[in-house]
């Protein structure tokens, strides 16, 4: 076992779980979605994207870009909720965040997908 | 470049992560505590105030208290966000800083930027491994010849030197092996332009290694490689190294040559010198009875030339045993009386060739006082020493670099050039005198331009396409003013190549054919206005009979279906 191995499936699956968590519930009722889990989930996306720096493979470069997709949206998502806070709907606020941070978990889902594929071809 | 982005990521990943990590726990901690706003309600910062206040005091920018006065148990932990978020901000920062510092990203940087540099020649080009004496005399020869070279040197402060120099197009350096692969293939020793690779650090074994490398990863490329000993000459010939070269066996078939035919000699050092230097002013060595001092590497094939051309020589070596020297004065020639043992009254020239410069001049002062008529040649082995020698004026002054970058020179021009001096030793010294004088009308005395042109479907796309029309087009109309067609250009044609035959000074009135090879040595003007003959049609039909051809879709249409 490589604890670098178990350190980089724990924070791309975790960035995954963190982002569900958020996105999950109504969409449009802000009972459903915590600020500290969008704050969690973008402090260990960023992570995520630090620890997959510097890999030179081809699915290297795709796990970066995942990732950096997921971040952009993810601060997006905080950068709407910051703005708009007070000044709308709540309703309406809420809806855009979780809408962008669906966004972010399909980008989740595709790096945890070749996280998954990468370990089941790995052979030994 | 890539590799050196990704090198930078590997190396910033434990900094940024640490700054995450720590924004993290002092932006949660400070939405926690509890404060109270100007009118006494309970309050906590919002995410996103926290996080604008740790970033600014982490980065030890401090706005104050915002937005409101800090309650006892927010300030308590800001006190503790300070120094836990500052410290790893500097970290970061600091790791950054020694980043760009590091030495071996530094060489990443020089080694992609000049392989890029490499890679962006569109011109033939040279690779010149070791710039050393011969190596900075070579390519600024080559340089001011308007040729491409790409250096690699072990040295830093050589390749200093080398950028401090002033040439004329830029010179890709790098400061490495070259007995590494890599490196010669950094290099370009694949790239389609490259036009061979000269060997010549002053190391034979390093010398060996570059020549079989770049003869095993691509063989067609000539090869220039000096060697001092014979073992390692025979080593490289074995690998197929194009041209070996030996200063010393060169400088004795110099010195052969001066005796018997000066003109030859002079006629290889014109040709093959730097463009625009002065001729050298020809030294006849007389016949007679010489004294070789130092029986080395360089007085052996000094003595083995002198004798065949049937001179009786004695030596003079301070150290017989070790080399190999049978009847020799044992001494360093330094002193008069091992000078009047050997002769030195009745002698007619002397060989100072030991590998100090001081003895060797040390020894032809001492010659020059006992009998000042003596013919002086004297070997040269550091160029620091240059201004000693110069003073001192001897009749010939060997000298190790120049004969080398001589040589290369002869070889990297053209390979017609080599051709022609080799035929040209075959030739009798009346023939070159004639020659000389001739090129001494045309150019003056100073080195002429040597250059070579190919009549093929490149590079002579005017004259192929009137051969196809079956005009003659004779050697005589490329001398020819393209813009005065009265006036003759400033050049001699030096040889014709045909297939397998060979044509010393073509006449003239030579037919030209299809993918004939000409050597061309003359003024720089008439190398700069050949090409014009060479690729128009137009301009050569008119140097050919002085009619200006109507040269037009319609023209010709109107030509060939409309009579007269």
């Amino acid at each position: 076992m490589n604890l670098e191995k178990v350190v980089f499936g724990f924070f791309i699956v975790m960035a995954m779980t963190l982002n569900f968590g958020f996105f999950i519930g109504e969409i449009d009722n802000p009972l459903h979605h915590h600020v500290y889990e969008l704050y969690a989930a973008i402090v260990v996306n960023l992570i995520a994207t630090v620890l997959k720096f510097g890999d030179r493979t081809q699915i290297g470069a795709i796990h970066l870009a995942t990732s950096l997709v997921a971040d952009l949206q993810l601060i997006a998502a905080a950068i709407v909720w910051v703005v708009f806070s007070g000044s709308a709907d709540d309703s309406i606020t809420i809806t855009r965040v979780v809408s962008l941070s669906g966004g972010a978990l399909v980008a989740n889902v595709v790096s945890v997908a070749l996280l998954l594929a990468e370990t089941i071809t790995l052979r030994r | 470049m890539n590799s050196i982005l990704f090198l930078i990521l590997r190396r910033m990943r434990a900094p940024i992560i640490t700054v995450i990590i720590t924004y993290t726990v002092a932006v949660i901690g400070m939405t926690l505590m509890p404060g109270h706003d100007p009118d006494g309600n309970h309050w906590q910062m919002s995410l996103f105030e926290a996080f604008y206040v740790i970033s600014y005091t982490a980065t030890t920018i401090g706005f104050g208290e915002v937005p409101f006065p800090y309650s006892p148990q927010q300030r308590l932990w800001m006190t503790f966000s300070i120094y836990f978020t500052v410290i790893p901000w500097f970290y970061a920062i600091g790791k950054i800083i020694s980043l760009a510092q590091d030495p071996s990203l530094k060489q990443a940087f020089i080694t992609s930027s000049f392989s890029r540099g490499v890679q962006q020649l569109q011109e033939p080009f040279y690779i010149v491994c070791g710039y050393g004496e011969t190596g900075s005399l070579l390519v600024g020869a080559l340089d001011k010849k308007g040729m491409r070279v790409v250096v690699v040197e072990m040295l830093q402060e050589r390749i200093n030197e080398l950028e401090l120099e002033d040439h004329q197009s830029a010179i890709p350096n790098l400061c490495a092996d070259a007995k590494m692969p890599d490196t010669l293939l950094k290099a370009g020793v694949r790239h389609p332009m490259c036009g061979g690779v000269a060997a010549l650090t002053d190391d034979d074994h390093a010398n060996l290694a570059i020549a079989v490398a770049v003869k095993l990863m691509n063989p067609d490329l000539p090869v220039l490689a000096r060697a001092e000993n014979d073992e390692t000459a025979a080593n490289m010939l074995s690998f197929g190294t194009d041209h070996i070269i030996n200063p010393y066996t060169l400088f004795g078939d110099h010195l052969a040559m001066e005796v018997h035919a000066l003109g030859s000699y002079l006629l290889h050092e014109w040709l093959t010198g730097v463009p625009g230097d002065s001729l050298p002013s020809p030294a006849c060595p007389p016949i007679g009875k010489w004294l070789v001092c130092g029986y080395g590497r360089f007085g052996k094939s000094v003595v083995e030339n002198l004798q065949r051309e049937g001179m009786s020589t004695m030596i003079i070596e301070a150290d017989p045993e070790l080399t190999g020297c049978d009847e020799c004065i044992v001494g360093s020639g330094a002193e008069a009386h091992t000078l009047h043992e050997a002769g030195v009254t009745d002698a007619v020239g002397i060989v100072a060739g030991t590998d100090n410069d001081i003895n060797n001049l040390s020894i032809v002062m001492t010659a020059r006082e006992i009998n000042p008529n003596l013919f002086v040649v004297i070997r040269k082995n550091k160029r620091f020493n240059e201004p000693l020698f110069q003073h001192f004026n001897a009749d010939i002054t060997m000298d190790p670099s120049d004969i080398i970058a001589h040589e290369c020179l002869a070889h990297m021009i053209s390979p017609l050039l080599a051709q022609f001096l080799l035929l040209a030793r075959a030739q009798n010294n009346q023939w070159a005198n004639q020659l000389i004088s001739q090129l001494v009308e045309i150019v003056g005395e100073s080195v002429p331009e040597t250059w070579a042109a190919t009549l093929s479907i490149t590079e002579a796309p005017g004259v192929l396409s009137l051969l196809d029309d079956h005009v003659e087009v004779r050697l005589a109309h490329l001398l020819r003013d393209p813009s005065n067609r009265e006036r003759a250009m400033g050049m001699v044609p030096l040889l014709l190549v045909r297939g397998n035959e060979q044509i010393l000074l073509p006449a003239n009135d030579t037919l030209l054919q299809a993918h004939d090879r000409l050597l061309f040595c003359g003024q720089a003007s008439a190398k700069a206005s050949l090409p014009l003959l060479l690729c128009n049609r137009k301009s050569l039909s008119y140097i050919i009979d002085g009619k200006e051809i109507a040269d037009g879709w319609v023209w010709r249409w109107m030509r060939q279906h409309l009579p007269n």
